[in-house]
C-alpha cells in the first residue's frame, strides 16, 4: 500500500546523484545532447528511425548508470492514456486509397497502416518519456539552470530578461517536491477526519471528487510560501543590482565536444533513417 | 560622532488592509542599537516584533519617522543593496527561505545578487559553509535537509553577504533541541566575532542569553533593559503575555521551601549549581514514602517490532522505522519523544491507519491494523490525528464549517450545532465570536485550536497529536496543555509527540523515546526518566524538575529517585524539613 506516497509519483525532477561519464559532462553539452535527440525522435517519420532513437537512449541510460527497471517504471503512469491514443490512432490514421482492411468488424475496419502508426505513436512517446527521464536523472536542476542561463545569455543582449526567466524556472522547480509533499499532508489530514482517502476502495469518480477539497488548502499554503520566499529573496538583495553574477564558471572540455558531436551524428542518423 | 548601526526615530507603521482601515502595528518606536550588541526582542504574538525587524533591512518602510542603518535612510532605494548586505535576516519557517535547487548554490544567492566576481563568491560560500558546519551537505537539495540543517543553511546564505548584523526572527521555533542548541551556539559565536545579533524569540532562555532585552507590547516598547532587570518582575511579564524562563519559574517555587536560594536565577545550570544541601542530616526513608512500584501501561495501543520504509524499491528508499515498540494505556497520556527525523510522525500515522504496517504489528483499541479487512475509516474515527502544521488541515472557509466537517460526513444533522459548540469550548474558542470567522484570518495559535477542535468534533476515543506545542508563545502553550489535560479527564487516550521532554513531561504517565527510527526506551514515565545518562547520550534532556531533584538527592536530601512534577518535589522537601531531627 503506497496510497499516500505522492512523492513517488513525481518522476520528472528526480535527480540521481551518480558519478557517471554522463554526469561529469558540462551541463550545456548535456542539454544540447538531450535536446537534439528529443527533436530527432519527434520528427523522424519511419519506425527504423524510432528504433535507432530507442537504442541510443538505452545506451545513454546505460552510460548514465541508471537502473533500467527504474527508468522503465516512469512509463507506467502515462501508459493508459497512451494506449487510448494508440487505439484511436488505429481507426483515424490516413491510409492509401487502395489499401485493403486486415480485419473487419461491422463498420470497424482495421488497416495495416493504422496498426503501424499506432505502434509508432506508442514507441515515439516511450522514447520521448525515456529521454526526458534520462535528462532529469542526470541533470540536476541547478545544472540545468546554469546551463540554460549560459546558453540563453546571448539573448539578454537583445534586452530579454533571461535572468528573471531562469529564476522563475528555478523557483517553479523548487516548488514541485513541495507541492507533492503538501498535497500528501493535506490528504492525510482530511483522511484523519473521515474523508475517503486511502481507504481500500473507491471508483474513479469518487477519487476525482476527493481531489477537489485538496485544491483550496494547496493554493493557500503555496501562496503563503511564495510570499515568504519572495520576502527572503528580497532580504537577500535580489534585484537590487542589474548585473547578477554566478558562482560557477563553465568551461567546455574535449569530452563535451565529443558528446555534442555524438548527439549531432545520432540525430542525423535518426532523421535519415526516418525519410 | 559616528552613526549608530541602527537608529530609529519615532517610527510609526500600519499594515494596509484592502478596503478597510489599516491596522496600526508600530506606534512611535525610538531605538538605537550599536555595533556588536546582543539584543533579544520579545513580546506576545501580535506585539509588532516581526514588523519592527523588517524595518531594519528595508523590507518594510516607515509610514512616519526615520530608520537609519549606518546613517543610511531606508526610504532611499539606492541604499537598499548596502542595507540588505549590512543587515541579514533569518526567518522562522526553514524551507521557505531556500531558493536554489542545491545548498551551496543557495548560499551563493545573496552574493550573486550583489554582483560579486565568481572567485569572491566561491570564497564567501566556503567560509559560510564552514562556520555553519554544512560542508558535507553542500550538494543536497533543500527538501532533503532536516529542519535544523535548513535553518543553518539559511544562516549561511545570510553570512555569505558578510553582514554587520544578523536578525533571527523566531529562527529556533520549529527546531528540535539539538538544532536549537546549534543555532544558539552560532548566535553566540557571531556575537563574539563582533557582529550585532538581534534575536526574536518565544523562548525566554534565548532572551536570557542576550545582553539587552527589548519587550514590545502592542506596537510600543514596554521595557528595554538587561535580562536581569526585565525578568525581576514576573507579574509585569505575565501582563505582557510573557513568562519567566523555566529555571526562573522553578526557582520562585522552590524559594517557598528553600528561602536561601539566591534571587534572579534564570539559567538551568545556575539554578542547579545554587541548590543547597539540607540544613541538617536527613534520615533516609524518614520523610518520604518508599518508592512506589511502577506499573507498565496496559496495552490499549500496542505496536511491536514495527518497520517502515518510505519510497521502497526506488533509489531514494529510506528506512524510517525499525523494530519500534510502543505500548500506551487507556485513558492515559502517552508521550512520544525524539528529535526531528527520529520517526515520530511516521509512527503516529500508523496509529490511525494512514500508514499500514509493512513489518511488525499495530493494534489500536479493538482494531487490528494487520488485518486487511479492518475498516480503516472506523480506525481513523476512533483515533484522530492532529498534524503539526494547521495550514494543511484547514480547508473550509469558515471556522464553524471547518469543525463541522467530520460530524457532517458522519451524517450528523440535528446535534451538529451542539457538537461544534462542545468542540470549540473544549479548546477554549468562544462559539459565538469564532464560528463565523474566516479560517485564513486567524492567528497561528487560533488556527491550531481550530484544527484540534475539528478533530474533537469527531468524538474520537484516542487523540494523536503531532508536536502540539511547537512554535507557540508561552501563554498559548499553557492553554493548549490545559485543554489536553481536560480531554484526558474525559476519558480520552492521548498520544503526544514532541522533541522536547519538558513540554509534555507534566502530562504523560508513560513514554516512548525514539532515536533514528528505533525505540530507545518505552515504559512508565518514571522508568524512562530514571535513565538520565542514556537520555543524555542521545542528546535528550530529562525535565529540569527531574534534574533538580536528582541534584538535591545527591546533596543528601531524602527524595525518591524520580520526580516529574514541581508540586511533588516541593512536597518532599517540606516533609524533609518537618521530619524530626536525627
Amino acid at each position: 500500500m503506497h496510497n499516500f506516497e505522492f512523492l513517488r509519483m513525481v518522476n520528472i525532477g528526480q535527480y540521481l546523484p551518480l558519478n557517471s561519464l554522463l554526469h561529469r559532462l558540462d551541463a550545456r553539452a548535456r542539454i544540447i545532447l538531450y535536446l537534439v535527440i528529443l527533436m530527432a525522435a519527434t520528427f523522424t517519420a519511419q519506425p527504423a528511425g524510432l528504433f535507432l532513437a530507442l537504442l541510443i537512449v538505452l545506451v545513454l541510460l546505460r552510460i548514465g548508470r541508471i537502473p533500467l527497471n527504474f527508468a522503465l517504471r516512469g512509463l507506467l503512469p502515462p501508459l493508459p492514456f497512451l494506449l487510448i491514443l494508440a487505439v484511436l490512432q488505429v481507426f483515424v490514421s490516413i491510409r492509401p486509397p487502395s489499401a485493403l482492411p486486415l480485419f473487419e468488424f461491422g463498420i470497424l475496419k482495421i488497416y495495416a497502416s493504422g496498426l503501424v502508426s499506432a505502434g509508432m505513436l506508442l514507441l515515439r512517446f516511450c522514447v520521448l518519456i525515456l529521454t526526458l527521464s534520462l535528462s532529469s536523472f542526470t541533470l540536476s536542476t541547478s545544472e540545468m539552470i546554469h546551463g540554460l542561463e549560459s546558453l540563453l545569455s546571448p539573448f539578454s543582449r537583445l534586452g530579454l530578461p533571461t535572468h528573471d526567466l531562469v529564476m522563475v524556472l528555478q523557483v517553479t522547480i523548487r516548488f514541485i517536491p513541495f507541492l507533492a509533499m503538501a498535497a500528501e499532508r493535506i490528504a492525510k489530514a482530511q483522511a484523519s477526519r473521515g474523508a475517503e482517502w486511502g481507504v481500500r476502495k473507491g471508483n474513479i469518480f469518487q477519487r476525482v471528487r476527493q481531489v477537489i477539497p485538496l485544491i483550496v488548502p494547496l493554493f493557500l499554503t503555496s501562496l503563503r510560501r511564495a510570499e515568504t520566499m519572495a520576502l527572503a529573496m528580497d532580504a537577500r538583495a535580489y534585484g537590487s543590482t542589474p548585473q547578477r553574477t554566478s558562482m560557477y564558471t563553465m568551461q567546455f572540455q574535449f569530452k563535451d565536444v565529443v558528446a555534442i558531436i555524438f548527439g549531432a551524428v545520432s540525430a542525423t542518423a535518426i532523421l535519415i533513417l526516418g525519410i | 560622532m559616528t552613526a549608530a548601526l541602527i537608529e530609529i526615530e519615532d517610527l510609526w507603521y500600519s499594515h494596509p488592509v484592502r478596503g478597510g482601515e489599516a491596522i496600526p502595528a508600530l506606534k512611535g518606536i525610538n531605538l538605537r542599537i550599536e555595533e556588536g550588541e546582543y539584543v533579544a526582542l520579545i513580546g506576545a504574538n501580535g506585539s509588532g516584533k516581526t514588523t519592527l525587524a523588517r524595518h531594519l533591512n528595508a523590507l518594510l518602510l516607515p509610514d512616519r519617522g526615520v530608520v537609519r542603518i549606518h546613517g543610511m535612510d531606508t526610504r532611499e532605494a539606492r541604499f537598499h543593496p548596502q542595507i540588505r548586505s549590512l543587515v541579514g535576516m533569518v526567518f522562522q519557517s526553514p524551507e521557505d527561505q531556500l531558493v536554489a535547487a542545491i545548498l551551496e548554490e543557495d548560499v551563493a544567492f545573496g552574493p550573486e545578487n550583489l554582483g560579486l566576481p565568481p572567485a569572491e563568491i566561491r570564497q564567501r560560500v566556503e567560509d559560510a559553509l564552514e562556520i555553519t558546519g554544512l560542508k558535507e551537505y553542500r550538494q543536497r537539495p533543500p527538501h532533503l535537509l532536516s529542519a535544523g540543517q535548513m535553518q543553518r543553511a539559511a544562516l549561511a546564505g545570510v553570512l555569505a553577504m558578510r553582514p554587520r548584523c544578523v536578525i533571527f526572527d523566531e529562527t529556533t521555533a520549529m527546531l528540535d533541541p539539538a538544532g536549537r542548541h546549534m543555532v544558539r551556539r552560532l548566535m553566540r559565536r557571531l556575537h563574539e566575532e563582533g557582529l550585532t545579533v538581534i534575536v526574536i524569540s518565544h523562548f525566554m532562555r534565548e532572551a536570557v542569553a542576550a545582553q539587552r532585552v527589548i519587550v514590545l507590547n502592542k506596537g510600543e516598547i514596554a521595557l528595554d533593559s538587561t535580562p536581569q532587570q526585565v525578568f525581576s518582575h514576573p507579574a509585569d511579564l505575565w501582563a505582557l503575555g510573557l513568562d519567566l524562563p523555566l529555571a526562573g519559574r522553578l526557582a520562585i517555587q522552590l524559594r517557598e521551601v528553600l528561602p536561601d536560594l539566591p534571587p534572579n536565577l534564570l539559567r538551568s545550570n545556575d539554578l542547579i549549581a545554587a541548590l543547597p544541601p539540607p540544613p541538617f542530616p536527613v534520615k533516609a526513608g524518614g520523610g518520604s514514602e518508599p518508592d512506589r512500584p511502577v506499573l507498565p501501561p496496559n496495552g490499549f495501543i500496542r505496536v511491536d517490532r514495527l518497520g517502515h520504509t518510505y519510497l521502497a524499491d526506488t533509489p531514494l528508499a529510506y528506512q524510517a522505522l525499525e523494530e519500534v515498540r510502543l505500548h500506551a494505556g487507556e485513558g492515559k497520556v502517552h508521550g512520544l519523544i525524539g528529535s526531528t527525523g527520529s520517526g515520530k510522525s511516521t509512527l503516529l500515522q500508523h496509529l490511525n491507519g494512514l500508514l499500514l504496517p509493512q513489518k511488525g504489528t499495530v493494534a489500536v483499541g479493538p482494531f487490528d491494523l494487520n488485518d486487511p479487512t479492518t475498516d480503516l475509516k472506523a480506525v481513523r474515527q476512533f483515533a484522530g490525528l492532529v498534524f503539526q502544521n494547521p495550514d494543511y488541515q484547514l480547508f473550509e472557509q469558515y471556522v464553524g464549517d471547518e469543525i463541522a466537517y467530520a460530524p457532517r460526513l458522519k451524517g450528523e444533522h440535528d446535534s451538529l450545532r451542539e457538537t461544534v459548540r462542545m468542540a470549540m469550548e473544549m479548546v477554549g474558542l468562544d462559539f459565538e465570536s469564532f464560528k463565523d470567522r474566516l479560517t485564513f484570518t486567524l492567528s497561528g495559535g487560533e488556527r491550531r485550536k481550530v484544527a484540534l477542535a475539528s478533530l474533537i468534533a469527531m468524538r474520537p476515543r484516542v487523540l494523536l497529536l503531532d508536536e502540539p506545542t511547537a512554535g507557540l508563545d508561552p501563554r498559548s502553550r499553557s492553554e493548549t496543555l490545559r485543554s489536553l489535560e481536560k480531554l484526558r479527564q474525559q476519558g480520552l487516550t492521548l498520544v503526544l509527540s514532541s522533541h522536547h521532554m519538558e513540554d509534555i513531561a507534566e502530562l504523560s504517565s508513560s513514554l516512548t523515546v525514539l532515536h533514528r527510527g528505533r525505540t530507545l526506551l518505552d515504559g512508565a514515565a518514571e522508568e524512562v526518566y530514571s535513565n538520565v545518562s542514556l537520555l543524555e547520550e542521545h542528546g535528550l534532556e530529562a525535565p529540569l524538575v527531574t534534574r533538580a531533584a536528582a541534584r538535591l538527592r545527591e546533596l543528601g536530601w531524602d527524595i525518591p529517585r524520580c520526580i516529574l512534577r514541581i508540586g511533588d518535589l516541593i512536597e518532599h522537601l517540606r516533609r524533609n524539613l518537618e521530619a524530626p531531627h536525627a
